[in-house]
């Protein structure tokens, strides 16, 4: 029924991608998906923590069911779906994924194989002491408080963060347009080349690598050649060969091992070890006669047991070129400044 | 009404008649800088440096050729047999109507080393030309005010011109032409010494072209002059422009039917010839040979018959011959001369050769299922009950949440529900296979009922006139917009060129106080009601503002958004299809670098940055 009174106006492809499309891209960018440089959360991450603390969630208060936060923060601050508010959470507690967990979690919150976390109703979760330590003196107006979806609350734009989270615990992320891969780094060091850059500010990069090596994975491992660390320092961007750290040892009958004890950062071992007893099974990977994860509660250890009369380096040498033994890490230090 | 309408088009038509005398004398080859200027007080000037308009006494109308010009239509003043006129339709129709539409105009010559001027009122002359200084150099200068009393909205876009005065400066190679808007400081200038092969890099970023120079040739026969630039990258869409006389010929016509049936077998037999092609391939079709090119083809000829409903489509049936032939020549050369270029080509057109049978065979399975379920409508769909296309509606609506308020508030006897789950897929990025096995848009072509692909496609079996995107009003909505949008252009075009797809305006905010209630589109009428209520007492104004569609109560959905009494919807149309071309494969392609330009140009332009 077409009718008069109806209101058509008519509008050009051409503007409305262009509109629409700013709008989703600047949004991602802004809001969703990279950190700011100064507390090193996303917004999710950052609401999360705020949402804890505003349920008074100390180190050393009880538990709460992490439904309970989840549903807080979902109606308060982050208004989209459930399960993206509770991954988030489930990482900041793993210590697979932070080199410096955010959040103390009670119960089963997943694992370096890939094994899901438990239901949000199941999970207890708190803030992990150093936390405090990102979270202190928000009371004191140190940071801007912007009002929150639908003006009904208000909730701070970035967490006084004493701790320079950004670098210690690294970020990830897809924008659109663009990407940040930002690697962990070991507290001790940024804090000795922080304070270092505060007596000479005009310390140069490769001064600075006196004091912070390079990354701090926390899953260990070693970081192939430092071309990709010095990169990164000087212009933000490097690659980084990780390998997993590996021994051989020797086993009955004249025959020998390989023993992993550290695998590169984010690589699932479950799927690790899936892949190479497929590439074993297809005949890609030469030498290898069983492959065994050992791993338990004392740490990991996977096994490569080795044919009789087999180089044990070479068949290393292959398992880390075929595996996700030895990986690349593409290092893309983009963070927001000013918002 | 010869201008064709008094909206914004009509408008800036305007422009492009005193625009288009100017690119008359450059193609007579005089004139070398067209400069159009927005003024301040919100008129249009636009100068040439041509030889400018004669101002000798016209044998027939017995008054200077200057005035006849300005004041007679369809007059022309072209006495030169050689130059190519640019008439037929809404074009040409001589800047004598721009005139007439004028509430003032001033004509300035610079001829003969004197300074000649007229000044007109809705066409009608002040006082006779005369002259008012010397100079040396030559050329005009129209200067134009709109007549209020036809045109009610009088702002000139400077985006708009940019597009069409960008084209121009395509096609014309080496002109320099230059735009300026005097109240804001913008300026462009546009100088493109490669002519139709910095047209193809400006369609072509994006986008990765397989080649790195695009192939170019310029021929005259029979007094038709034909330029040609094309180039194949490693999108699969198809898009090729077509110009006579600088006129885009939207329809197509003789000349593009030329270039495509030599293009077709001029290939095929240089890959049979080189065996390249072997005896077992089938021959490569037009579609296989098409895929993956950006193409302009721009003729130029004496006497143009345009024909169509829009007059953009060229009749003039010896051009395709002489289209042919030329092609037929100067690209079997080429091909000879650059072997490892012809062969990356054939190659493509091969591997199209390949998905086509793919998608075929993919093809027959969608098919085949939709006539198992009876009458293949998808389960999703919530149908209306009238059979009639020309009253229904369809509503695209995103998500569930969103699909049952619509469902729930819909008049069930003319508008129809498909509720899409999730982002669709980004079909500037897949191959037309891929696109077909995806469930969402198989659901959506399944309710159109028009059928997808190039032969595939009949429009006249749409089931509803109306096609209406209605998403929610935060930033993922707008991303599904841009998806489906990607999606109908690509793919359903004519949906798009006959005014089929619309966008729903779903309010923003309500402004209530008390009983009185009213729903708003944007911050500014915000502001607005809320002054306009707060007279009346500032407290109590409650003011939600609405983040998706299922905040809405259904009876608040029908009637804001959903009412034909009560809604605003936009009505999608192409602007300039070059210009659309080069925005979806810039922000939908495979290339990052154009958008993050892009995104780092624009930021700041950002209209709803929302959480």
């Amino acid at each position: 029924m077409t009718n008069l009174s109806e209101n058509i106006i008519p509008v050009a492809i051409e503007e409305e991608m262009r509109k629409s499309y700013i709008d989703y891209s600047m949004s991602v960018i802004v809001a969703r998906a990279l950190p700011d440089v100064r507390d090193g959360l996303k917004p999710v991450h950052r609401r999360v923590l705020y949402g804890m603390l505003d349920l008074g969630l100390r180190p050393n208060s009880a538990y709460k069911k992490s439904a309970r936060i989840v549903g807080e923060v979902l109606g308060k601050y982050h208004p989209h779906g459930d399960s993206a508010v509770y991954d988030a959470m489930v990482r900041m507690v793993q210590d697979f994924s932070l080199r410096y967990p955010l959040v103390d979690g009670q119960g089963n919150f997943g694992s370096i194989d890939g094994d899901s976390p438990a239901a949000m109703r199941y999970t207890e979760a708190r803030l992990a002491n150093i936390a405090e330590e990102v979270v202190r003196d928000i009371e004191k107006q140190t940071v801007d408080f912007v009002p929150n979806f639908d003006d009904s609350l208000k909730e701070p734009s970035v967490l006084p963060s004493l701790l320079p989270t950004l670098l210690i615990n690294g970020a990830s992320g897809i924008a659109v347009g663009m990407a940040t891969n930002i690697p962990p780094h070991n507290l001790n060091e940024v804090v000795d080349a922080l304070s270092a850059l505060i007596e000479s500010p005009k310390l140069k990069s490769e001064s600075l690598l006196k004091y912070l090596k390079g990354p701090d994975f926390p899953t260990g491992a070693t970081i192939f050649g430092d071309e990709g660390i010095k990169s990164y320092f000087k212009t933000g961007r490097g690659k980084l060969t990780v390998r997993a750290r590996a021994h051989i040892e020797d086993m009955r009958g004249g025959r020998e091992r390989i023993i992993v004890t550290e695998i590169p950062y984010q690589v699932s071992k479950g799927t690790l070890l899936e892949r190479s007893s497929a590439l074993v099974r297809d005949k890609k990977l030469d030498g290898i006669t069983e492959i065994r994860d050992e791993s338990d509660r004392e740490g990991m250890r996977i096994v490569f047991e080795l044919r009789k009369d087999v180089n044990a380096e070479k068949v290393l040498k292959d398992i880390y070129k075929h595996t996700q033994l030895q990986t690349t890490f593409g290092v893309i230090l983009l963070a927001l400044v000013d918002g | 009404m010869y201008i064709g309408d008094v909206s914004s088009r009509g408008l800036h038509h305007l422009v492009n008649e005193v625009v288009d005398n100017s690119i008359d004398e450059a193609l007579a080859g005089y004139c070398t800088e067209i400069d159009v200027t927005i003024n301040k007080d919100g008129t249009v000037t636009v100068r040439d440096n041509g030889r400018g308009i004669p101002v000798d006494i016209h044998p027939v109308q017995k008054r200077p050729a200057l005035e006849v010009v300005m004041t007679v239509l369809h007059a022309g003043g072209k006495f030169d047999k050689k130059a190519y006129k640019v008439s037929g339709g809404l074009h040409g129709v001589g800047v004598s109507v721009v005139n007439a539409l004028s509430e003032w105009c001033i004509a300035e010559v610079a001829r003969d080393g004197k300074v000649y001027r007229q000044e007109y009122e809705r066409g009608v002359p002040k006082y006779d030309v005369r002259v008012v200084g010397r100079r040396k150099s030559t050329g005009t200068k129209i200067t134009f005010s709109p007549d209020s009393e036809i045109f009610k909205k009088r702002k000139f876009s400077f985006e708009i011109l940019l597009e069409r005065l960008r084209e121009l400066a395509f096609l014309n190679k080496d002109l320099k032409i230059t735009l300026t808007d005097e109240k804001s400081g913008k300026t462009e200038k546009f100088r493109y010494k490669g002519g139709l092969l910095s047209f193809l890099e400006y369609l072509n970023q994006g986008r990765t072209p397989i080649t790195k120079k695009g192939i170019y040739f310029s021929a005259e026969k029979e007094n038709v002059p034909v330029e040609i630039a094309f180039s194949y990258n490693d999108s699969y869409s198809e898009n090729i422009y077509s110009y006579v006389n600088n006129i885009h010929t939207i329809e197509g016509g003789s000349h593009l039917v030329g270039f495509k049936t030599a293009l077709t077998r001029t290939l095929n037999n240089f890959a049979t010839r080189n065996k390249l092609l072997k005896n077992g391939d089938p021959s490569l079709t037009g579609d296989d040979v098409r895929e993956g090119i950006t193409a302009v083809v721009s003729i130029k000829v004496t006497e143009p018959q345009f024909e169509g409903q829009t007059k953009t489509r060229l009749g003039n049936s010896e051009v395709r011959g002489i289209v042919e032939s030329i092609v037929n020549e100067s690209l079997s050369n080429y091909l000879e001369k650059n072997m490892s270029v012809a062969r990356k080509i054939i190659e493509k057109c091969k591997s199209a050769a390949r998905s086509r049978e793919a998608a075929r065979k993919a093809k027959e399975l969608t098919r085949r299922k939709t006539t198992m379920e009876s009458e293949g409508l998808p389960g999703k769909l919530a149908d209306c009950s009238l059979r009639d296309a020309e009253r229904t509606e369809l509503f695209l609506v995103e998500g569930d949440s969103a699909g049952g308020s619509a469902k729930q508030g819909r008049d069930r006897r003319f508008q129809a529900i498909l509720p899409l789950r999730g982002k669709i897929l980004n079909v500037e990025k897949a191959r037309i296979d891929k696109m077909l096995s995806n469930e969402e848009i198989r659901t959506i072509v399944a309710s159109l009922g028009t059928g997808i692909g190039r032969n595939e496609f009949v429009i006249d079996r749409l089931r509803y006139s109306k096609i209406i995107i209605m998403t929610d009003a935060d930033v993922d909505g707008s991303h599904i917009r841009t998806l489906l949008l990607t999606f109908f252009f690509r793919h359903m075009r004519p949906l798009i060129d006959h005014g089929h797809l619309y966008i729903a305006q779903p309010p923003l905010y309500r402004v209530k106080k008390e009983k009185e209630e009213k729903y708003v589109y944007d911050e500014e009428e915000r502001d607005e009601i809320v002054k306009k209520i707060a007279k009346n007492g500032n407290e109590k104004i409650d003011i939600q503002r609405y983040k998706g569609l299922g905040e809405m109560n259904p009876g608040q959905l029908w009637k804001t958004t959903m009412d034909p009494l009560n809604r605003t919807i936009l009505q999608v149309a192409i602007e300039e299809a070059f210009e659309a071309d080069h925005v979806f494969s810039m922000l939908m392609g495979d290339n990052v670098e154009p958008r993050r330009k892009f995104i780092q140009e624009n930021a700041k332009y950002v209209r709803n940055l929302d959480v």
